[in-house]
């Protein structure tokens, strides 16, 4: 009997640390995968493993960017959280970093990459700073806030996932009028989309003769793009971390 | 002769605005909105026919009343000759003119500071008995306010806000007492419902929602967690005057996601209680989901009906519950008549003969998710169904929404939420809603408009053949009762999270929608002439005629 209980002891502490992790990992799965991926590698929002974080990495940065979100990206606020569970989300996390997550390493050169992204039109849909279209994601911090497998994804398969803000709708009009956009926003009755041209476009439903709602990306795919090109232009895109250069706050200062 | 008419002046100066017996007979005043429900029985059909299928498209804004107040507006008001009674979340209520807006008292309930607040300062509205305005607040209190100024006359704790008891619905008054229940289902509360003597403000009885040792049921509870197990109450009931029972909904256990630390069916969580309106004793239940693992609270409305039923005419209660299924219940003895699926949902393979669900294995949210239909919200929920008397049918919204359910077994800590899931659930589809008219008898479907969202929005029957509604874009809208046609809408700018009402006052009817901070009334525009005078059409077809010449003549 004495034994027995000896031996359970250990187990009993063991089970106490881990659950901890345990429910940092509950934590994590029921509010924080959906944009970061189950095992926090990645996916619409960045890699919390093996990639840089850019707003800090200590406990307390972590902490502090859990409960109050980070302004200007899309990661909101979990102020719900009390500091036992931020602490087991942080355990939760830490426990994955220790382990052998891959390092991705970049082979390709930034600088051509730059080239890459201005010889294919990128700039025709998408924008860093405040050069190029607002039709299409903004790349200005797309280094800091995505993973470079997803990005090397959204190039080559770009329909692989495509987040609800970007979908992609058609609309026939009753005089047979084709319009193709990115969904701003849709209700019961209306519809409202951004076209290629970087305007509004405005539709009360009951005068369409068709919606549907594109099972594609509207970006074309990349997949005959070189592979040194692609290895090029994913090193440039990691380099785009919304430094100062190139915020819009910064450029009202200079114009003033 | 001049004594007599002397005690008449007496008795008139004295005699109170709404007694009891104007409430019994709600029905028979369509132009006042006297409870939450509008009635006792919550069929919310309003026999006003003014604004109608033929003229709503003529349907306009009339007046605007401010509250100053953000947050989610789910008040519903109350009309009695004339004045309009609302609330307003952090406390508020005002009195209002109903035929132009304007404001004639407001009163704020002080919330002491730094308490601790379940549910926030949300609140559904107020009950009126005699010159009385009863109102429940965040802390978890009844308060009596004078009708006539706003002035507060008592103030009851219901039970401790300390232990995270909150306060958001509208009370029910019933003869000399006002009944009320809890909100704190997510934070380890035991449930209850109390009455509280309209005159004083003394508690005439307590219904505990969880039994305590010794009593039946409460061996539904494994170990202590009775003491925990939520089951709030946070919801209006109903009351059958003859039967003298009250029918109120009861929330789910808790912690909600996670039932191993609570075995057992968990009596009388999501559950529905007939309480003898004089004492509080129990008559008798009917538990739609036992042990329930998903927050399928059974708080939606508790419909009072007189059907006919396989032939013979039977009392029931409806209620379409959050777990997807559509129930009628003889409202005399509990007993089960019917169970018919109204959205989807992926939990129950059907029904014994006592109404008891036989689930679907791999239904209890774990670690790893499990998805399922109806999701954490349910697929209805406490937004106000309504009863058409003309077409026999239910119309309510549905929410037609999945979810991924995850699960943790949890530690009680008093002030923290009690959910057995660290997260909520997360939805792995796009989500849409259903404005639904159903057979109550059959259960069938007997049309469907679809909203882009799931709503939060109740719904109002009129004579006039209209069904009112309000969606998550904020679209408040009149469909055609019969054929489900979308009569009239207009974007509001703010997601609607209640029911509208209708009255009228010197022969106009109006139609209240409170949305955002804002409370909207609406009427058809008012006539400056009287229509005989003008030969309508011809007059508006005639050529314009040729001023002025003439006239100087």
């Amino acid at each position: 009997m004495r034994i027995t209980l000896l031996f359970l002891l250990p187990l009993a502490v063991y089970a106490q640390s881990d659950a901890g992790i345990a429910q940092g990992r509950a934590a994590f799965r029921g509010n924080c995968a959906f944009c970061h991926g189950l095992n926090a590698q990645g996916g619409r929002g960045p890699n919390l493993v093996s990639a840089p974080l850019h707003h800090g990495d200590t406990d307390s940065d972590l902490k502090n960017s859990i409960k109050n979100g980070i302004p200007g990206t899309p990661m909101p606020a979990f102020s719900g959280f009390g500091d036992d569970e931020l602490d087991h989300l942080v355990k939760f996390l830490r426990s994955l970093s220790g382990a052998a997550a891959p390092k991705t390493t970049l082979s390709g050169d930034a600088k051509a990459g730059r080239d890459v992204y201005e010889k294919n039109g990128c700039a025709g849909c998408h924008r860093i700073g405040l050069s190029g279209s607002v039709f299409g994601p903004d790349l200005t911090r797309i280094g800091a806030a995505r993973p470079v497998e997803y990005l090397r994804e959204s190039i080559v398969k770009p329909s692989a996932d495509i987040a609800p803000e970007w979908e992609g709708v058609t609309v026939v009009d009753n005089a047979g009028k084709r319009t193709t956009g990115v969904r701003i926003n849709e209700d019961t009755f209306t519809l409202q989309l951004r076209t290629m041209a970087q305007k509004f476009a405005s539709f009360s439903k009951q005068e369409l003769r068709t919606l549907s709602y594109e099972k594609k990306s509207l970006m074309p795919a990349y997949e005959k793009l070189a592979p040194a090109d692609l290895d090029n232009l994913l090193a440039y895109l990691a380099t785009l971390a919304g430094g100062a250069g190139n915020t819009v706050v910064k450029e009202v200062e200079t114009r003033r | 002769m001049k004594r007599a008419a002397l005690t008449l002046l007496c008795l008139a100066a004295a005699s109170a605005q709404v007694p009891y017996e104007r409430i019994v007979n709600a029905a028979r005043e369509p132009q006042n909105w006297l409870t939450y429900w509008g009635d006792y029985s919550a069929i919310r059909h309003r026999t006003l026919d003014q604004i109608n299928t033929s003229n709503i498209r003529d349907m306009r804004l009339e007046w605007v009343f401010q509250t100053g107040q953000t947050g989610a507006f789910e008040t519903v008001p109350l009309v009695v000759d004339g004045v309009m009674y609302l609330t307003a979340p952090e406390g508020y209520a005002f009195a209002v003119d109903a035929r132009g807006g304007r404001q004639l008292w407001s009163y704020k309930y002080p919330i002491p500071a730094g308490e601790k607040l379940c549910c926030g300062t949300i609140n559904r509205g107020l009950a009126i008995l005699g010159d009385r305005l009863y109102q429940v607040t965040p802390n978890a209190h009844l308060i009596a306010l004078d009708s006539r100024t706003g002035a507060l006359i008592w103030d009851s704790e219901i039970a401790p806000s300390s232990q995270y008891y909150g306060g958001t619905l509208a009370p029910l008054a019933v003869k000399d007492k006002i009944v009320v229940g809890v909100a704190g289902g997510e934070w380890g509360i035991r449930g209850l419902i109390d009455a509280f003597d309209a005159a004083t403000g003394k508690r005439a009885w307590r219904f505990w929602a969880i039994p305590g040792p010794g009593e039946p049921g409460h061996e539904t509870w494994s170990g202590d967690s009775w003491k925990n197990g939520g089951a709030p109450t946070w919801m209006t009931g109903t009351y059958d005057p003859d039967l003298n029972l009250i029918y109120w909904g009861v929330g789910n256990p808790g912690p909600d996601l996670s039932g191993d630390v609570r075995k057992g069916d968990n009596l009388y969580s999501c559950s529905l209680v007939a309480l003898d309106a004089d004492t509080g004793k129990l008559k008798w239940h009917f538990q739609f989901t036992p042990h329930d693992t998903h927050d399928w609270d059974a708080n939606e409305t508790p419909m009072l009906l007189n059907l006919k039923w396989k032939g013979r005419d039977r009392k029931v209660v409806a209620q379409a519950n959050r777990n997807g299924f559509f129930y009628l219940l003889d409202r005399t003895n509990g007993e089960f008549l019917m169970a018919k699926a109204f959205a989807r949902q992926s939990w129950a393979a059907g029904f014994d003969e006592k109404g008891r669900p036989k689930p679907l294995p791999n239904i209890e949210p774990t670690e790893q998710g499990v998805r399922l239909c109806p999701g954490v919200a349910g697929a209805a929920n406490w937004m106000a169904p309504s009863y058409n008397p003309a077409t026999g049918w239910f119309y309510f919204p549905v929410r037609e929404q999945c979810d991924v359910y995850y699960a943790e077994p949890p530690v009680f800590v008093l002030g923290k939420p009690y959910w057995g899931s660290t997260g909520r659930a997360v939805s792995d589809e796009k989500e849409w809603g259903l404005l639904k008219a159903l057979d109550p008898v059959t259960g069938e479907t007997k049309w469907d408009f679809r909203y882009f969202r799931a709503p939060w929005g109740g719904t109002m029957s009129t004579s006039g053949g209209l069904i009112f509604s309000g969606d998550e874009d904020g679209y408040f809208m009149a469909f055609d009762a019969r054929t489900g046609k979308n009569l009239w809408k207009m974007s509001t700018g703010m997601a609607i999270k209640t029911a509208p009402i209708t009255y009228m006052v010197a022969g106009r009817q109006y139609v209240t929608m409170p949305s955002g901070g804002v409370l909207l009334t609406f009427a058809l525009p008012e006539r400056t002439e009287p229509e005989a005078k003008k030969p309508a059409k011809l007059a508006d077809q005639a050529p314009p005629r040729k001023p002025s010449s003439r006239r100087i003549e």
